[in-house]
């Protein structure tokens, strides 16, 4: 939809240059917007996680009729848009309605295409003002905690796992200043219903996993972090309660599509250097040596010896050890030596 | 010496940094995320729910950090950098992957000579006004010889040597040069530089060739680096063939014959000579036409040899 931009200056192809595909990405920018109906409790928690998001959140003033989970409604087009525009691939959509109060919707997006999307319900919050507590640097990367045992065993946790690990610490680094470190984002389930326990998800296929009211509500909380002296070079954290707390209630979710995923999911091929160093799978016939070269071993297989294919020595024919009887044992020795060996032996000798 | 209880009086004072739990945590240094699997104990989280989120916020915390300052370390104006390991946890990206660029020319030579990359600034010393000036831009030192208001010329130079129109001159050729470089560059890349289209025509000509034989090319001499073909057989039609198949194939050979789509092969039609004739009569006979101009050749052809042949005697 958008004119492809032709560059007119420098300053504009530099612009459009830092828009190009990485191979190690920038912090995914966010755009905060609201639906037609907002209400309080939603704006105020789209302010709250806008000061964690910040330097890399937008928030788009005017209201939008914006509704992600209605294919029919020119929603996805809209935030297609959007994300082209902006360069930003998170969106966090506030909207309340009668059957869904206070509820965000987490949407992520690849490609300029939306990847998947997760629907929460906000039952109660507490902002960073009610926390009468130092706060942590805006834009400093915070500390990620997850607790419950659903976050590797359920499909919906896992979603919501990978969609707040995007939307807070998305971006790689290779080092990172310890005294920086002054937050963490705790995020943590209700104790499992016995229910979810005990249901197989492949006994009833046909039947929907689970009804939501079944899933466990969520507790996201922000503390910000004390080193105090331990007497060992780990120091001991103490955590103080910081910014917003909010109780989250899963609602509708839209999984990825399988092929977005597997090319999302691409890494950049390991540049020779990375395998050098020891990145990469260990292969086993491949090893660095001290010299800092990488050194393969062929393995051939168990070679039959008495059938390889040696030089022919006219003079080790049988028909010559005539002429040699005189010298004494020590050759004798030799020669029996020869025999017993392989041909290979032999050759070695010479 | 019994060094255990002045050990013991040194842990008392200090509190735990160490984690238990029944499964242990689950830390991803790298992406600085720390996975508690342990299931959420009912009866703390219904006693207190704050503090049990809290402690075990703590816990998790502390087995992160624990392994944070375990990691190798290098001093910076800031503090301690520590060198995060790759990342266990991958997150789907935002953009695809991008293409690897094929090195330009310059960029092959360079590296199979090992020349590095200078980056050179914008700004450059300049001894004899001692500043820094330009190199490029704004009062750049490359535009000097045109700015100058006095040149020295060279002792067997022509009346109307022109210094400045000469040292501009020079400078638009540089960068035309740069430019036409810089489009066969992208053209390679993109896989339209000079060798790939020769070998293209190459490929096209072979394949027209193999198919013109009746064997489609099966017996023909191979030279190297030709593509394999495979599949590609000649097709016989049934000897017996229905009277209407044979009277619809020759009605259709006549008509794709006269037709005019590309596919016929004949020579170019008059009508695709590089000249417009209508046009040219148009302009020729200036607007009156082609029989005008017909009069107008045969009256003149006609006067003329008269004429001359008069002229002659």
């Amino acid at each position: 939809m958008l004119r492809t931009v032709k560059p007119k200056n420098a300053r504009s192809k530099r612009a459009l240059d830092a828009r190009l595909p990485k191979e190690i990405e920038d912090t995914r920018t966010a755009i905060f917007v609201k639906g037609t109906h907002s209400g309080e409790v939603v704006n105020n928690v789209m302010k709250e996680l806008m000061a964690l998001k910040r330097p890399h959140a937008i928030a788009f003033n005017k209201k939008n009729a914006i509704y992600p989970f209605d294919a029919a409604s020119g929603s996805t087009d809209s935030l297609e848009f959007w994300s082209n525009k902006n360069d930003a691939s998170m969106f966090v959509v506030g909207q309340t309605t009668k059957k869904r109060p206070h509820g965000l919707t987490f949407v992520r997006m690849f490609d300029g295409k939306v990847l998947d999307m997760m629907e929460v319900g906000v039952e109660s919050w507490k902002g960073m003002a009610e926390f009468k507590t130092p706060k942590s640097t805006p834009g400093h990367k915070p500390l990620m905690h997850f607790a419950s045992e659903l976050f590797d065993t359920h499909p919906r946790f896992i979603q919501l796992k990978s969609i707040l690990m995007s939307f807070f610490n998305g971006e790689e680094v290779d080092s990172i200043c310890l005294p920086g470190l002054e937050h963490i984002i705790s995020v943590t389930c209700a104790p499992t219903p016995t229910s979810l326990n005990s249901a197989t998800p492949n006994m009833y296929p046909n039947q929907t996993p689970s009804a939501p009211e079944e899933l466990p509500k969520v507790h996201v909380r922000t503390y910000t972090c004390k080193l105090l002296a331990s007497g060992t070079r780990i120091p001991r954290v103490e955590l103080t309660p910081m910014g917003p707390s909010l109780d989250l209630v899963m609602r509708r979710h839209q999984p990825a599509d399988l092929e977005l995923v597997k090319q999302a999911m691409k890494r950049p091929k390991l540049k020779k250097t990375d395998v050098e160093k020891g990145l990469g799978k260990r292969k086993k016939n491949l090893e660095v040596d001290e010299m800092g070269d990488l050194r393969g071993r062929v393995h051939v297989g168990k070679q039959d010896l008495g059938k390889l294919q040696t030089r022919k020595m006219k003079g080790l024919k049988s028909g010559f050890d005539v002429e040699d009887q005189e010298v004494g044992s020590g050759e004798e020795e030799e020669e029996e030596e020869r025999e017993d060996g392989g041909p290979k032996k032999r050759r070695k000798a010479e | 010496m019994d060094v255990s209880g002045i050990l013991a009086s040194h842990a008392a004072k200090y509190k735990s940094v160490t984690v238990e739990k029944e499964t242990p945590l689950e830390v991803d240094a790298g992406s600085l995320m720390v996975t508690d699997l342990n299931p959420i104990d009912e009866e703390s989280y219904n006693a207190n729910l704050e503090e049990h989120l809290q402690s075990l916020a703590r816990d998790g915390a502390q087995a992160l950090f624990a392994s944070l300052f375990t990691l190798p370390t290098r001093p910076s104006a800031d503090g301690p950098l520590a060198q995060l390991p790759p990342p266990t946890y991958q997150l789907p990206r935002a953009k695809p992957l991008p293409k690897p660029k094929p090195p330009t020319k310059w960029e092959v030579f360079a590296s199979a000579k090992g020349i590095q990359k200078k980056v050179r600034d914008k700004k450059e010393w300049d001894e004899e006004k001692q500043e820094w000036v330009n190199r490029w831009g704004r009062d750049g030192k490359n535009k000097q010889l045109e700015d100058q208001w006095i040149t020295e010329v060279p002792l067997h130079a022509d009346v109307d040597f022109d210094p400045r129109k000469v040292a501009r001159d020079e400078r638009k050729a540089r960068v035309a040069k740069n430019e036409k470089q810089r489009d066969q560059n992208l053209a390679r890349a993109a896989g339209k530089g000079p060798r790939e289209e020769r070998k293209r025509d190459i490929e096209k000509t072979l394949a027209t060739t193999r198919i013109s034989t009746a064997s489609m090319g099966k017996f023909d001499k191979k030279l190297d680096g030709e593509k394999k073909v495979r599949g590609v057989k000649r097709k016989f039609d049934p000897t017996e063939a229905p009277i209407d198949h044979e009277k619809e194939a020759s009605l259709a050979l006549i008509s794709r014959m006269e037709s005019d789509s590309k596919k016929t092969r004949r020579e170019p039609q008059p009508e695709e000579s590089v000249l417009n004739v209508r046009k040219a009569v148009r302009f020729a006979s200036k607007g009156r036409g082609g029989i005008a101009l017909g009069r107008e050749s045969a009256g003149g052809r006609g006067r003329g040899r008269g004429g001359r042949g008069r002229g002659k005697r």
